[in-house]
């Protein structure tokens, strides 16, 4: 039965390849709700996100976004997704507009709200200027901005964001940072993946921390502190002890 | 990708050269066998050659493709030296006059020297444009005539390996028949790519260095395409030169017996004899230490201007219109890709080049309607061959995958939209030849049209699934591709010109 307040809901999700990557990993997320999931390399972070966005087909389990089945629906929920990997997706030959052009065109964005869409969004990351450009000079964060304008040009309602700040500048992550947020207080749902537990605290509502592909803790500051044993801790001292443990229980 | 990943006590070299150094050298030649030791330690010499050496054979063809590829290879290697064997078996029947010997491994020499040479050129092009590994290198402590010399080597292997492939089954076919004079093939093809390679980063270097990196690139790429279309136009002139022409062309380039001379070093060398063989590897190993020893700052310097350098159309503008629908919009991007793919042109060239000489024995058979039909076979070969290599382009060297994986659009259409931009670019090239055809010969239409549909159907199928390998533009970038599509395209390609043929002949 399918949840469609839920913004998504994911259930039993299990991925090996030759070894568990994914193990049983449960998430629910509410429209409007920042989830960051962290964990150490290795964990399954990016494995994770890449089956919920449709890209991985997972061996158990199942994904839905909004009420649609990622894999029995996948266009449906795919429609109202957008997928930012941590290498930025980027046709090295094409200019950020036309990039703007072929991603709207994807996702069935009407031609004149794709238009003003696209120019806003390069206004706002400092893209105007270049617009004409071929992305192959671009910086990391010039590309980076670029992919980030794709995902948001056909407002999604469901945003998997795999290390969106990978090069990008003091500025342009605090604008990034802001973006993102009012597509949160729009009604989005977002998860990200970061291994700056700074961000992480900073722009989660919830924080999930994964490791060995098991998800070992799930809550906000307090919650994790609690389940940590860490009466006052930073998430940086909480997601330590919690991974150690972990570490520790593989080592045994 | 220098091995960083293995500590120093696990790596061989160490212990392999100490062992070597004792048992071969005395105490008098001690300095020399610690040089030695050095060169093959980290960061010496042969430890860098060896690490080039390793990323190369991983980068090649077969070790790159990600189909299995070897069986097929095997078969096809074996079936060239059985061939070849048969050939031999011909050649030691019918031995050529010592004269003549030296005007066929002369002429060999000068169409290997050319078209590695060109090769070569894009390869050096490559190596100062594609970034990367070499921005790498030259960050680290190792003088930048090391790399430059470890760099010559390595394209000097890979522009001789194709020759040697092929020039060693004949080889060994000889030396089955105790003609053992002719694996002299293998040291001279390896000295001639090594003299190639360094006279080719020596001139892509002088270029960066004298004319900027832009042109440069431009005088490279241009000179590396003259060179081919000269080899193929030299291949064709016996055929427009009439028998006297011939016989006095012959005549005039015979040495006469026992002619010695600096002309002939390398054509004797090719044929095993001793003294001109150590000769012909001396001066490319003079050449290549020249190069290494004088070129080092200016190989660097050029690496440096080079890295400052956009491809042409950075900064042109580029018109983008917004489309209803993922219809418009992926079929714009793919033909957008498939122009702006950096071998669109010298490729096209290339493989409509590949045709002169099939068109010249052609043109000899099919005389019926005024030699026109003689296009048919051609454009149908052509056709499958520019397809297969399009949609290689759009699938094999695809730069985002995953963002159409991601997108609210069936797989299937995605591969539609390929296939269809890939027969529209084909179709587009090849309208004017086709209605030229057309005009004057309408009779030819159906089995032009048919034979070409059908052979662009094929290919396009078979390049989806086996896209070919491509030239590797960029340092990192991951290509997919496998020779088997290569074998396989060909194969279609000459079927169905050769149905076409039968057809109109």
């Amino acid at each position: 039965m399918m949840d469609r307040n839920a913004a998504l809901v994911v259930r039993g999700l299990t991925k090996s390849f030759g070894r568990n990557i994914v193990a049983g990993l449960d998430l629910r997320l509410q429209p409007g709700e920042f989830y960051a999931l962290l964990g150490p390399n290795g964990a399954g972070k990016t494995t994770s996100l890449r089956m919920i966005a449709g890209l991985l087909r997972p061996d158990a389990g199942s994904v839905s976004v909004f009420g649609r089945d990622v894999w029995a629906d996948p266009i449906a929920a795919k429609s109202i997704m957008a997928w930012l990997p941590d290498e930025p997706l980027l046709y090295d030959r094409l200019s950020p507009m036309e990039y703007l052009e072929y991603v709207a065109g994807l996702w069935r964005v009407p031609p004149r709200d794709a238009r003003v869409r696209a120019e806003a969004l390069m206004e706002t990351l400092g893209l105007w200027p270049h617009r004409h450009e071929r992305c192959e000079g671009f910086s990391r964060g010039m590309k980076q901005k670029t992919v980030l304008a794709g995902a948001l040009i056909h407002e999604p309602k469901f945003l998997l964001l795999d290390e969106p700040f990978t090069g990008l500048d003091a500025a342009s992550a605090r604008l990034v940072k802001e973006m993102l947020q009012r597509r949160a207080a729009a009604g989005a749902a977002l998860i990200l993946t970061t291994h700056s537990l700074e961000v992480a605290e900073r722009l989660a509502t919830r924080i999930g921390i994964l490791a060995g592909g098991q998800l070992l803790a799930e809550g906000d500051l307090t919650a994790l502190q609690l389940r940590a044993g860490v009466s006052a801790g930073s998430l940086e001292d909480v997601f330590l002890r919690l991974t150690a443990g972990e570490k520790k229980a593989a080592a045994f | 990708m220098l091995g960083h990943g293995r500590c120093p006590e696990q790596r061989p070299w160490p212990s392999i050269t100490k062992f070597f150094c004792f048992f071969l050298f005395t105490k008098r030649s001690l300095p020399f066998a610690y040089l030695v030791f050095l060169m093959f330690n980290p960061p010496g010499f042969f430890w860098l050659l060896a690490q080039e050496m390793r990323v190369l054979w991983r980068g090649s063809m077969l070790v790159r493709s990600r189909r299995y590829v070897l069986g097929p290879v095997i078969v096809i290697g074996l079936l060239f030296q059985s061939v070849a064997l048969l050939l031999a078996g011909e050649i030691t029947r019918h031995r050529l006059p010592e004269p003549e010997m030296l005007l066929v491994a002369n002429i060999n020499l000068f169409f290997f020297f050319v078209l590695m040479f060109s090769r070569a050129m894009i390869a050096a092009i490559d190596v100062l444009y594609g970034r990367g590994d070499v921005d790498f290198l030259l960050a680290s402590p190792i003088p930048p005539g090391r790399v430059l010399a470890v760099r010559i080597i390595g394209v000097g292997a890979s522009v001789a390996a194709p020759w040697l492939l092929l020039g060693g089954v004949l080889a060994n076919g000889l030396a089955v028949y105790g003609q053992y004079w002719a694996l002299s093939v293998y040291p001279m093809l390896l000295a001639e790519g090594l003299l190639v390679a360094a006279l080719a980063f020596a001139l892509v270097v002088m270029l960066v260095g004298t004319t900027g990196p832009a042109a440069a690139r431009r005088a490279g790429h241009t000179l590396a395409l003259l060179m081919g279309v000269v080899i193929f136009a030299l291949g064709q002139a016996p055929r427009f030169m009439g028998p006297a022409l011939l016989t006095r062309f012959w005549q005039a380039f015979t040495p006469s017996p026992g002619a010695h001379g600096p002309a002939l070093i390398f054509a004797r060398a090719m044929l095993g004899q001793t003294m001109p063989l150590a000769l012909s590897l001396g001066l490319s190993l003079a050449i290549f230490g020249l190069v290494w020893v004088t070129l080092d700052r200016r190989f660097a310097n050029g690496s440096i201007s080079a890295a400052a350098y956009r491809p042409a159309g950075a900064t042109r503008r580029q018109g983008a219109s917004f489309r209803a629908g993922p219809v418009s919009a992926v079929f714009m991007k793919n033909l957008r890709l498939l122009t702006r793919f950096p071998g669109v042109v010298s490729q096209t060239v290339y493989r409509s080049l590949t045709l002169v000489p099939v068109a010249m024995i052609l043109a000899g058979r099919l005389r019926t309607s005024g030699g026109v039909e003689v296009a048919v076979p051609l454009l149908v070969f052509l056709s499958g061959q520019l397809g297969l290599f399009f949609i290689s382009v759009l699938v094999g060297a695809d730069d985002a995958p995953d963002l159409g994986a991601s997108a609210p659009v069936a797989r299937a259409f995605l591969r539609r939209a390929a296939l269809g931009a890939a027969a529209y670019a084909t179709l587009l090239l090849l309208a004017g030849p086709v209605l030229l055809v057309l005009w004057r010969a309408r009779s030819l239409a159906p089995v032009l049209l048919v034979c070409m549909a059908l052979v662009l159907a094929s290919n396009l199928a078979v390049g989806i699934r086996l896209p070919i390998p491509l030239v590797r533009a960029f340092f990192g970038k991951g290509q997919t591709g496998t020779v088997l599509g290569l074998v396989v395209g060909v194969a279609v390609s000459s079927a169905w010109a050769f149905a076409a043929w039968l057809l109109v002949d």
